[in-house]
């Protein structure tokens, strides 16, 4: 237990005094939230300019509309699909509405009926905020109209979700990202720095078990993935004043479990490289497509059709998703549980691969 | 009970004979080096000693304790000192030592005592990786000394270590015999053979090609003295030295370089001073001395010990 604790003591003190690894590690990532919220500042209380077009001109038609003339946060403006889709273009609107012809019918007759949305993809972050109110108002008119049951007791708590701002959607996913370059640039190039140096030969040399130093090694990182939501937490709450609504269990839960799971996955990128450039380049192979396919900064459904199952493999998309849920009360891509089972077997199977090639010389 | 046993030995790496039938018994106490040129097999054979690396085959038993059964139980025993000695580049002298100490559960050198031992003062607050050379290889030796050790490896401790340095391990190494423990060392300098071990191993390409202590294997080989000089002129015909009278053998020459065994030194060098007025030879640099296990070496495989 001494020998474990000393391992922990010691690596802790190497961290510190390693400015690299803590500007990766803690400066990167409030970097990324001070600059998105500072480019994003503007969208404070923001009213969004939404063109709705009712060709469905009967009861649930009109009502839809009037729906969506009472969310605070647009500024609505109506007319023909033609002239609102024009308007789209050149800028004036967020985002087009259609109410189509037959929606009345559908609903009547118990089928689903769709709401067209145009918005413009140049500008994701926004359309990603104002699609999730749409998606919201939709939701809840629909179950005014069709008078279901409400299935859970509690109604997530809609305040944030109305109000969601650019920064509240990309904290969560900063956080996320920050977890997954503390697996991947936190971990495996230190790794491989220890093995190359024969640290780990020269303790391999001595009775310590090889599980104490794992274990020391783990507990290290998960530290640091405390400090970091501790971090990314009070300067999004302090700075940027965003919402923090959920419960801090589950965030913990999922924190320490996104962290684990990137942690296995730096484990296994040490044990496939054999040198400190290529434990780098190979990093930067997961870095990337995950931190611009995984919607941390742009919404998943604008991607062409072909990329989906890539994305939808990714771990990153499902822990973002639902850091989301729980700090901000996203709209859900997925379930909770859901996120929690692929982020588990993410962790299971890098795991047992890290075991499979992980290398002590 | 011997402190190391060594049967049969053998470690290949593909077509590599890296240790190839190595077999040797070390008393307790003793100081036993393994001299060979970088290659020979030296610090494979002490890794498998250790515990680090399994042989393709042979038997190894350190202090009665048969590996690879015992290895946990062995790492407990012996003190290791690795060739490379990079550690924990931002952890402290102190530290390191601390830290290591902790690895081991039975009774332990302090910190300070270690500290003592190897001379680093005036270096325990500094950072590991800000140590010279010398420092970080006192600091490896150290490292090897924390739990009391029956055995202390030691793969080449002065390498790279300027001329004083090496004097300055030396000491330490002889210290660390004086506490009763038992010295493995492996080196490629012969002077550093002669001058610490009780025996010596010498190894070529995988084979120990000459055991026992340093003087019997000298005497053993030579009873002549060594003449060396260097050819500054066109190189004379083969076949030219060993004419002269008192040579022994056929001389060896590399790069201009010519060593020759007599058992006249006189007369040879007589001979030598003839033929140098004839003009048939030109040189400089001529020396005469005692034969050493570099000639050793050298009369065994045909080849210095350093390339």
């Amino acid at each position: 237990m001494n020998a474990f604790f000393q391992l922990y003591r010691a690596s802790l003190k190497e961290y510190t005094r390693d400015r690299m690894a803590m500007f990766w590690t803690l400066a990167f990532p409030i970097f990324f939230i001070v600059l998105f919220g500072i480019i994003f500042s503007g969208n404070n209380d923001t009213v969004f300019d939404v063109g709705v077009v009712v060709e469905d001109k009967s009861q649930i038609g009109t009502a839809l509309e009037q729906v969506f003339v009472k969310v605070p946060a647009f500024k609505v403006t109506e007319g023909t699909r033609d002239a609102l889709l024009e308007k789209l273009k050149h800028g004036d609107l967020r985002i087009v509405i259609i109410i189509p012809n037959g929606v009345s019918d559908s609903v009547s007759s118990g089928k689903t009926a769709n709401i067209e949305t145009y918005y413009d993809p140049s500008n994701q972050t926004t359309a990603q905020i104002v699609l999730n109110i749409v998606e919201k108002v939709v939701d809840g008119f629909d179950q005014q109209v069709t008078k279901r049951p409400t299935l859970l007791a509690i109604k997530p708590v809609s305040i944030a979700s109305d109000r969601l701002r650019a920064i509240d959607w990309l904290l969560p996913g900063i956080l996320a990202m920050a977890l997954m370059q503390l697996g991947l640039f936190g971990t495996a190039p230190a790794l491989v720095q220890l093995r190359e140096q024969q640290v780990l030969r020269r303790i391999g040399a001595t009775p310590l078990p090889r599980i104490t130093l794992l274990g020391s090694q783990v507990l290290h990182r998960l530290t640091i993935a405390v400090a970091q939501t501790l971090l990314i937490l009070i300067v999004g709450v302090l700075m940027f004043k965003v919402t923090v609504i959920g419960s801090a269990i589950l965030l913990a839960g999922f924190v320490l479990l996104g962290a684990s799971m990137f942690l296995a996955i730096g484990y296994l990128v040490s044990g496939l490289a054999k040198t400190q450039e290529s434990v780098i380049g190979i990093s930067q192979l997961i870095n990337f497509p995950m931190m611009f396919l995984s919607g941390l900064f742009f919404p998943v459904d604008i991607m062409p059709e072909w990329i989906r199952p890539v994305v939808s493999a990714m771990p990153l998309t499902y822990l973002a998703d639902a850091l989301r849920q729980i700090m901000v009360g996203a709209t859900p891509v997925y379930s909770l549980g859901l996120d929690s089972l692929v982020v588990g077997i993410w962790l299971v199977v890098s795991m047992a691969l890290a075991v499979k090639f992980f290398r002590w010389e | 009970m011997p402190a190391i046993e060594v049967q049969d030995l053998k470690k290949y790496y593909g077509d590599t004979r890296a240790v190839d039938g190595v077999s040797f018994a070390i008393e307790q106490g003793e100081v036993f080096g393994m001299l060979g040129p970088n290659g020979a097999g030296k610090t494979t054979t002490t890794e498998i000693i250790e515990g680090l690396r399994l042989p393709d085959s042979g038997t190894v038993r350190v202090l009665g304790l048969a590996l690879p059964q015992n290895t946990r139980r062995v790492k407990g025993l012996i003190g290791v000192q690795l060739q490379t000695t990079a550690l924990y580049p931002r952890l402290t002298v102190r530290e390191v030592l601390d830290l290591f100490s902790s690895f081991f559960p039975g009774e332990k050198r302090s910190t300070d005592t270690l500290i003592d031992m190897v001379n680093l003062h005036e270096k325990e607050k500094a950072l590991s990786k800000d140590l010279s050379g010398g420092q970080r290889q006192r600091l490896s030796v150290a490292l090897a000394l924390i739990n009391k050790p029956h055995i202390v490896f030691l793969d080449e401790p002065t390498t790279g270590l300027d001329p004083q340095a090496r004097r300055s391990m030396w000491e330490t190494i002889r210290e660390v015999q004086k506490s009763g423990a038992t010295v493995f060392l492996t080196t490629h300098y012969m002077e550093e053979a002669q001058e610490l071990c009780d025996r010596v191993a010498v190894v070529d390409a995988g084979k120990i090609i000459a055991l026992d202590t340093p003087n019997t294997l000298i005497s053993q080989h030579f009873k002549e003295s060594v003449i060396e000089f260097q050819l500054t002129g066109e190189a004379p015909p083969e076949g030219t030295f060993r004419k002269l009278k008192g040579v022994t053998r056929p001389g060896i020459r590399e790069n201009g370089k010519v060593t020759m065994y007599t058992t006249d030194s006189t007369a040879t060098l007589g001979g030598l001073t003839d033929l140098a007025e004839a003009g048939t030879v030109k040189f400089d640099s001529l020396y005469v001395r005692r034969a050493t296990l570099e000639d050793v070496f050298l009369k065994l495989t045909g080849k210095h010990i350093r390339e």
